[in-house]
């Protein structure tokens, strides 16, 4: 594995496989059960990312922000028997349970999970459910699809988005774990196989001056917002350092002399890339 | 006489299409350059079914249509979520203006949007001989002369364009899906026409990748320009294929027609599917190809 990859495995690995037919079942169960949807929103997301709780601390699937807890099934995992028997096998120790729905055309904008100060030691599962090849995750200027058939691992330390581009609607089951003797043989041999790994091309200036100049169009026109969307999804089609799209939106702003929302978009690329400077 | 209450059966009897009809008005009303937003076809009559496509007449301000029609397919994608670069529509009678096609996935299916983008100025007589429902009305002063020049000689060089081989794969997948829909309501003469449409198509497409210079017109001459390499005999070879089956098609021989023509594709012209392998595989999954 060269190095870009090992770094790269650090942030999302794949881990043991699923049994296809036992997938299938789950996947259906997901498709199919009446589940309470709840919407997040959130500066770094542009709508369309729902969850909803197999195992939380009070066992109701509508309570979906997840803390530290001894997690016990929800009502919602009493009908999905497949999904139970598959939590069941893997014998973790689990935080929290839940069923992740992006939809079609549905991103997490660039950003950095800010690194919680506690010392206990939780792992975040992925179990792709129904995905499509238009949705992956982006980090290091590199995409990884997340395809059904294995558990994935994510630790993601390195500024990262999700998008899931055209649909249909990608949906995971995502388990926060405790790490213990059970978590530690799952994760034995983290490993991740070349080819889920697609590097991004990088842009040039002359890419990223036209791209300014079709969102200074559009915003010029009074599609404001779709300009600064155009300039947020480059993180997913180019090889961007590290804060990019955000840098973009604020030159937008500050060549249209709106220089109230070029500060907006500056203190919201430190606020979600984490940056203290 | 009670008064019945008729709201809820008549909430729950509301085309399906209604949601997104209202998402696509708020998107395109937004910006100030748009005078109109008119539906026509079924939806503006009351006559559609689940299968109706949404159909809006926009007007925009004469002097900034290029730059409007030059934001649409970036905005329809980024808002609507269309799945392809918009069809330049080949169908729709000239009014003046210029129709874009989109397909756009709205509640796991794809719907198709007819978009007849309008300058401003032709709008009054657009009214007086197209039945449209409107929805929006910001009559804008009269344009200047200049403006209605510049929007008039934009909308000729955009339809009188030589379509590019990405284009014409596009045709074929919003054909398809007119094709589709033509089939499951039984319209046997709109699906003949249709039919031959997306075999002209791909005629097109062949002489476009493999015969760019060609002199000659529509069918004419094609053994004689493009059947002498491998590649050429076999894309009319696949061309003498689709020729060959129904007159009228069954959905079966429609999707057999796009599996054929995205081989064709990949064959003959192969940069055309630059930056649409996740278009056509969502395609695919959404008309239940896959």
């Amino acid at each position: 594995m060269d190095s870009t990859l090992t770094a790269l495995a650090g942030q999302i690995a794949q881990l043991d496989a699923v049994d296809s037919a036992q997938l299938e079942r789950m996947r259906h169960e997901a498709l199919t059960t009446q589940a309470p949807w709840k919407a997040e929103y959130g500066a770094y997301q542009s709508g369309g990312w729902w969850t909803t709780s197999l195992m939380n601390a009070s066992g109701d699937a509508a309570d979906v922000t997840i803390g530290d807890c001894a997690a016990r099934p929800t009502g919602l995992l009493g009908q999905m028997p497949a999904t139970a028997a598959f939590l069941a096998d893997l014998g973790l120790n689990f935080m929290w349970v839940r069923l992740a729905r992006l939809e079609g055309n549905a991103f997490l904008w660039e950003h950095r999970d800010y690194d919680e100060l506690d010392q206990v030691e939780r792992h975040r599962l992925h179990i792709p459910l129904h995905t499509n090849s238009s949705a992956f995750l982006v980090t290091s200027g590199t995409k990884v699809h997340m395809a059904g058939g294995r558990i994935w691992r994510l630790t993601p330390t390195y500024a990262h988005g999700v998008c899931n581009l055209l649909g249909p609607a990608r949906i995971h089951l995502i388990a926060d774990v405790y790490a213990d003797d059970a978590y530690r043989r799952l994760a034995r041999r983290p490993a991740l196989h070349p080819a889920v790994a697609e590097p991004l091309p990088a842009a040039s200036q002359t890419v990223l001056a036209e791209r300014l100049e079709t969102a200074r169009n559009m915003a010029t026109l009074g599609y404001t917002e779709a300009a600064e969307r155009m300039l947020l999804r480059l993180f997913y089609t180019y090889a961007l350092p590290e804060g990019t799209a955000y840098d973009l939106i604020a030159e937008l702003h500050t060549s249209l002399g709106n220089m109230e929302a070029a500060t907006r978009w500056d203190t919201a690329k430190r606020r979600l890339l984490a940056l203290t400077a | 006489m009670p008064t019945l209450q008729l709201a809820e059966i008549t909430h729950a009897n509301r085309p399906a299409q209604l949601p997104l009809l209202s998402k696509l008005a708020d998107i395109l009303a937004t910006s100030p350059a748009v005078t109109h937003l008119m539906v026509r076809g079924s939806l503006a009559h009351g006559t559609a079914d689940r299968l109706s496509d949404v159909d809006f007449v926009v007007g925009v301000h004469d002097a900034q249509l290029p730059s409007f029609v030059e934001a649409l397919d970036a905005l329809m994608s980024i808002e609507a979520g269309a799945l392809l670069p918009g069809w330049r529509d080949t169908i729709v009678a000239d009014l003046g203006g210029l129709g874009m096609v989109f397909l756009v996935p709205d509640d796991g299916r794809l719907h198709q949007i007819d978009l007849y983008l309008a300058p401003a100025s032709r709008i009054p007589r657009l009214r007086e001989t197209v039945s449209t429902a409107v929805i929006l009305d910001r009559t804008p002063t009269p344009a200047a002369t200049p403006d209605i020049a510049v929007a008039e000689s934009f909308a000729a060089a955009f339809i009188a364009r030589p379509r590019t081989c990405t284009e014409l794969l596009i045709e074929h997948l919003v054909l398809a899906v007119l094709l589709h829909k033509r089939i499951k309501r039984g319209q046997r003469f709109v699906a003949y026409s249709e039919w031959h449409r997306l075999h002209t198509a791909t005629k097109d497409l062949i002489k476009t990748a493999l015969a760019p210079a060609s002199q000659f017109w529509g069918w004419y001459q094609l053994r004689e320009e493009i059947a002498v390499t491998p590649i050429g005999r076999a894309c009319l070879g696949d061309l003498d294929a689709a020729i060959s089956g129904p007159a009228i098609p069954e959905g079966t021989d429609v999707n057999a027609a796009i599996e054929r023509v995205l081989a064709l594709v990949e064959r003959a012209c192969p940069q055309a599917l630059d930056g649409l392998h996740d278009a056509i595989t969502a395609y695919r999954t959404y008309q239940e190809l896959v």
